[in-house]
């Protein structure tokens, strides 16, 4: 899989981040920093698609990451529609593709 | 009651400004912002800003939001963060949503700095993950230190396109074309160069067919289009990317000020739907003013001196000032603001075409169809000169207000006069010292040390270096042309990086002296 | 407004085109077809099409399409996109989760 973190930047520098955590995504062990959008955690671990729209079942992902377009929302620890690229990353968070409003796939719901 | 002398919507470089500037006379103010982190777009951006000094001209953005948060807290603005305003009214009360509750603010006077909104459009496959705002790369790669993709394609050629496709490189990206449906590259001359000299090839006249991908975009399909913007049959490209960036406008977030009962004007010059205000901010309704983007789309810089204006007249509004004092105030603030409205990318300039300088010289076409100044066309501009010894080679081509070159040459050799829209000038019999200062503080990447011939058949060429690794002394490579083609063997003979430079590295190329005048990157092989 | 509001007015046959199955506002999913047709159904201003069609009713509020209708409408319309009436702003201007929009009393109990 490509690098997808910044390890140094330019200008920037080594970008300070917090600890290192684990939370899943459909049930599977990823890493991430704590505090990082959950957005990021996922695009850094190569993941794009957040949800599947609800009328035409539609793959959908991060588009704005800064809360407006609300594209990027998830099943997160139980509650659906929660955006994702503004909201941060904690240990140990169950993070589900969303379908349509449930985290069940539509054929099982 | 939370009750507050001014109440200011959004923390961004106006909303800021704006706070400083009125608790500094003794208000009581408190800014809302619905973001995690304050500062607006300014954290995004890198780049070093365009202007004079009293623009932070040469500071990078995110420098200059640091300063302003400073600022702020130093004369005792309350900045109030993930604090997402969800209703004005007309009586200048302000309805807060604040973690789990919703809170009733009452101000004596309102700001609103809410910025702008980028401008979308649509093609088929536009939903796919992989298909994201230019903004949204700019906040994975600057602010959470995330890739936005391998490789992208970036669609705009307006400032943001430009400055974000130059962004993408230095975090590591590859962006395989820049595209834009209009004729014209959009933003500002020196932006383009210096993206299109690392090789990035732009479609003018191009825009996006179809983005491909089941899951997540695979590829990408451009064609060209006619004068009506109708695909051309026949012309389609198509490139594997990962990444489809979006670049194509903003757009005014007046929602509030609409349901405020200002009255609004949809108004394209400045961008969409904004409120009717006078040229410091004072909408419809007494005692609340607007500044930033969001009365119309402009630069930062712009916004921050917008945000001083409405500031100042906030506290005369409410007596903290006497009239005379804001008057005196409000004009030094016209003419900081006014020396940023000069030149071709003036809004009193939006959407025509020009065809000379204000020096009478003809403009680069190909700067305008296709990224960078041609070989042939670039003699013509006063910044090039020819010298005995390193000199300063100035491809600055059009009149933007910017002007730290100027005051970076310790010599003198470097002139740009009162009119800081001026094409910088090499000062006839001054001396070069081959210091750097002038390419480390061009915001332009514009300005090259050229010495034309070393005496052995070669010349060196020291140019502004921002990406990484950053190649060793004695590294061998190819000397690449305005055009990002490769044109000559070159070898790294020095690589400079100062304080005062601010992170960008010197890197002096030595390449066969017939190429002194053409080599203007290096890429190691 | 009044002008554009003459319902008398013929704006012709809805006619089908190419990519009248382009979706335009992202979280309803409606396309733009679906658009330019409600304007043929009769609804000639965004407040009429956005409670006809739910575009710019979803949870994003409008934020990514609501340029993007206004531009469909007004060229179905024949008229420019700067006379349309932008449809109306109200609280509140985010979504926000009714549990939290509710909460406002208690606060401003705990603050009299």
């Amino acid at each position: 899989m490509p690098v997808t973190r910044i390890k140094e930047h330019p200008i920037l520098g080594v970008q300070e981040k917090g600890n290192r955590i684990r939370f899943t995504f459909d049930g599977k062990e990823v890493e991430g920093y704590e505090g990082e959008p959950i957005a990021a955690a996922l695009k850094a671990a190569g993941l794009m698609v957040h949800r599947y729209t609800k009328k035409e079942h539609k793959p959908r992902g991060i588009f704005c990451a800064i809360g407006r377009c609300t594209d990027c929302v998830m099943v997160v620890d139980g509650i659906p529609n929660v955006r994702t690229c503004i909201t941060p990353l904690k240990s140990g968070m169950d993070v589900r593709t969303q379908y349509g409003v449930s985290d069940k796939p539509f054929d099982k719901q | 009651m939370n009750r507050y002398d001014l109440i200011i919507v959004g923390a961004g470089p106006s909303g800021l400004s704006a706070a400083i500037e009125a608790a500094k006379r003794g208000m009581k103010v408190v800014v809302f912002d619905e973001n995690e982190k304050p500062g607006g777009q300014l954290f995004k951006q890198i780049h070093k800003f365009f202007g004079s000094k009293e623009h932070r001209a040469k500071v990078r953005g995110f420098v200059i939001g640091q300063q302003l948060l400073d600022e702020a807290d130093e004369v005792g603005v309350e900045v109030v963060l993930n604090a997402t305003v969800i209703g004005l009214y007309q009586d200048k009360e302000v309805v807060v949503k604040i973690g789990d509750e919703v809170i009733h603010y009452k101000g004596d006077s309102i700001i609103i700095a809410t910025g702008a909104a980028e401008n979308m459009v649509t093609f088929p496959g536009w939903t796919l993950p992989g298909v994201i705002g230019a903004g949204a790369a700019q906040t994975m790669m600057n602010l959470h230190g995330v890739k936005p993709g391998q490789r992208v394609l970036m669609l705009g050629s307006g400032n943001v396109g430009l400055v974000v496709s130059f962004q993408l490189m230095q975090c590591g990206c590859e962006v395989v074309a820049l595209v834009d449906a209009a004729p014209r590259v959009g933003g500002y001359g020196v932006h383009a160069a210096k993206v299109a000299r690392t090789g990035v090839p732009f479609y003018l006249s191009h825009t996006i067919v179809k983005a491909e991908g089941d899951n997540k975009v695979t590829g990408v399909t451009i064609a060209q289009v006619d004068s009506s913007f109708k695909f051309i049959p026949g012309t389609e490209k198509h490139f594997e990317v990962d990444t489809i960036c979006l670049a194509v406008g903003l757009s005014p977030m007046s929602q509030l000020l609409k349901m405020a009962g200002c009255e609004m004007e949809d108004n394209p010059k400045r961008g969409g739907q904004v409120p009717i205000c006078d040229e410091y901010g004072r909408t419809s309704i007494a005692g609340i003013f607007v500044a930033g983007d969001v009365s119309g789309i402009e630069e930062a810089s712009s916004a921050m001196i917008e945000g001083r204006m409405a500031g100042v007249v906030a506290a005369e509004y409410l007596g903290y000032v006497r009239a005379e004092e804001m008057e005196a105030e409000l004009s030094v603030l016209d003419n900081a603001l006014d020396g940023l409205r000069q030149g071709m990318f003036a809004p009193k300039n939006r959407g025509k075409e020009i065809a000379k300088t204000e020096e009478g010289i003809d403009i680069s076409k190909n700067l305008l169809l296709h990224g960078f100044v041609g070989d042939d066309e670039i003699e013509r501009f006063p910044g090039v000169t020819h010298k005995v010894g390193v000199h300063p080679v100035m491809e600055c081509t059009q009149n933007i207000p910017c002007n730290p070159c100027q005051d970076a040459c310790k010599k003198g050799c470097i002139s740009i006069g009162a009119n800081i829209t001026s094409l910088p000038i090499v000062v006839d019999n001054s001396q070069c010292i081959n210091c750097g200062m002038c390419v480390a503080s061009c915001s332009g990447q514009a300005i090259f040390l050229v010495d034309e011939d070393c005496g052995d058949g070669t010349a060196t060429v020291t140019l502004p270096y921002e990406f990484l690794p950053l190649p060793e002394v004695g590294a061998k490579g190819k000397g690449l042309g305005r055009n990002g083609q490769i044109v000559c063997d070159a070898q790294v003979v020095s690589v400079k990086s100062a304080k005062a430079f601010d992170k960008t590295n010197l890197l002096t190329i030595r390449v066969p002296k017939e190429y002194a005048m053409k080599a203007r990157f290096f890429k190691a092989v | 407004m009044n002008s554009i509001n003459d319902r008398s007015r013929d704006i012709g046959e809805f006619k089908s085109m190419p990519d009248d199955d382009m979706l335009i506002c992202r979280c309803e999913e409606i396309t733009k077809g679906e658009i330019r047709k409600a304007v043929h159904d009769g609804m000639w201003t965004l407040t009429e099409i956005r409670r006809y069609l739910r575009t710019g009713m979803g949870l994003c509020q409008g934020q990514t399409c609501s340029k993007l209708v206004k531009g469909i409408v007004a060229r179905e319309l024949g008229i420019s996109p700067a006379e349309l009436e932008p449809a109306t702003s109200r609280v509140p201007m985010r979504p926000i989760e009714m549990k939290v929009f509710a909460n406002e009393a208690e606060k401003l109990k705990e603050a009299n």
